[in-house]
């Protein structure tokens, strides 16, 4: 992008100013970077010094959840969707309270929940969606009611763990791959 | 940015590839003032904008003005790329984009001032000169805005 001036920090890709909820180390970021607005000559490319500090495993507040413990009644996606989305719900709606109504869910013109059902039938039907340009938006609401509830106690949380949840322990993180390879054997769907 | 040793191979490659030539000739202006006379405006390329404001499409180079007297805890982000967290915004809007952090800054002097509109484009998908003609407009809103500055967020 050729910026005159950049601040490089070594924060994983989505957390540009590195740690969310902690103004102080916030204030540091953007005052490296303000920094560079004097200097005599350009192009400028900074590191920033200071990593984000490593949570420990024993620091990180635990998921609420459990995916990996809850045992299958049935093997619809209707009944396995349907089965996390009423676990995680009052999670959801602990997470609304507790960031002041705050959720990234929306985006979607359907809510969540009414997605995850038409998710589920095109599982259990093997179909890809007649409309396309509703996947990708009811999906990345749907991942946010998860994260959001996953994430409802206060504390922080490590973003690895918050994966591996998602996508080794979900039933919707399967659905998602499955999806893909429904995708995939589709002979209408052009990648 | 992030440490490409801390990314995963395909991501890495990924990244790697994106080998463009130049924009052009490198731009430089001087500050012209101390910083706490500076007027600085927000922009972030994480597909960022009020919940009833239009969603960028899968490949998209428009851009949407963010009103910095509206509640940022309404922003939601229809970003069409899946590499990246969007743990850290979900639980606080400041990570990607800051506004509350630059109020703070305006507030204690150690700004000037802020831009009265922000602006977020969706950086993913296209080449950087079909950027070109919404770059340029928001080049004049800011000077209309007596900007001095932009703090640019990507993801």
């Amino acid at each position: 992008m050729q910026p005159p001036r950049a601040l490089w920090v070594p924060f994983p890709l989505g957390r540009p100013l590195g740690k969310p909820a902690d103004p102080a180390f916030q204030i540091n970021v953007i005052l490296a970077a303000l920094a560079l607005l004097h200097r005599d000559r350009g192009p400028v490319l900074e590191d920033f010094p200071h990593d984000v500090p490593t949570l420990e495993a024993t620091e990180a507040a635990a998921c609420p959840v459990s995916f990996a413990a809850i045992p299958e009644q049935e093997n619809s996606w209707q009944a396995r969707l349907s089965n996390e989305l009423t676990i995680l719900q009052p999670w959801y709606e602990l997470s609304l309270r507790r960031r002041n109504g705050r959720t990234l869910a929306g985006v979607s013109k359907e809510t969540p929940q009414e997605n995850i059902q038409t998710l589920a039938t095109l599982l259990d039907e093997h179909k890809t969606p007649g409309d396309i340009s509703w996947l990708k938006p009811a999906v990345e609401d749907i991942k946010a009611f998860y994260y959001e509830a996953l994430t409802a106690q206060p504390g922080e949380y490590d973003s690895d763990a918050l994966q591996h949840v998602f996508w080794q322990e979900s039933s919707f993180g399967e659905a998602i791959l499955v999806l893909h390879d429904i995708f995939d054997s589709a002979p209408d769907v052009q990648s | 940015m992030v440490r490409l040793s801390d990314l995963p191979n395909y991501e890495r490659e990924h990244l790697l590839s994106k080998n463009l030539p130049p924009l052009g000739p490198a731009v430089w202006t001087k500050a012209k003032a101390d910083l706490s006379e500076l007027r600085i405006a927000l922009i972030t390329t994480a597909g960022l904008h009020y919940r009833d404001a239009q969603v960028f499409a899968f490949t998209d180079s428009t851009f949407r003005p963010i009103d910095g007297e509206e509640d940022p805890n309404n922003l939601v982000m229809s970003h069409s790329s899946v590499n990246f967290d969007k743990t850290g915004f979900s639980e606080d809007v400041n990570l990607v984009f800051p506004l509350q952090r630059f109020k703070e800054l305006a507030a204690k002097g150690t700004i000037g001032s802020l831009a009265s509109i922000h602006y977020s484009f969706m950086g993913a998908g296209l080449l950087p000169e079909s950027y070109e003609a919404g770059a340029a407009q928001v080049a004049g809103l800011l000077k209309q805005d007596e900007v001095d500055a932009v703090f640019l967020t990507p993801v």
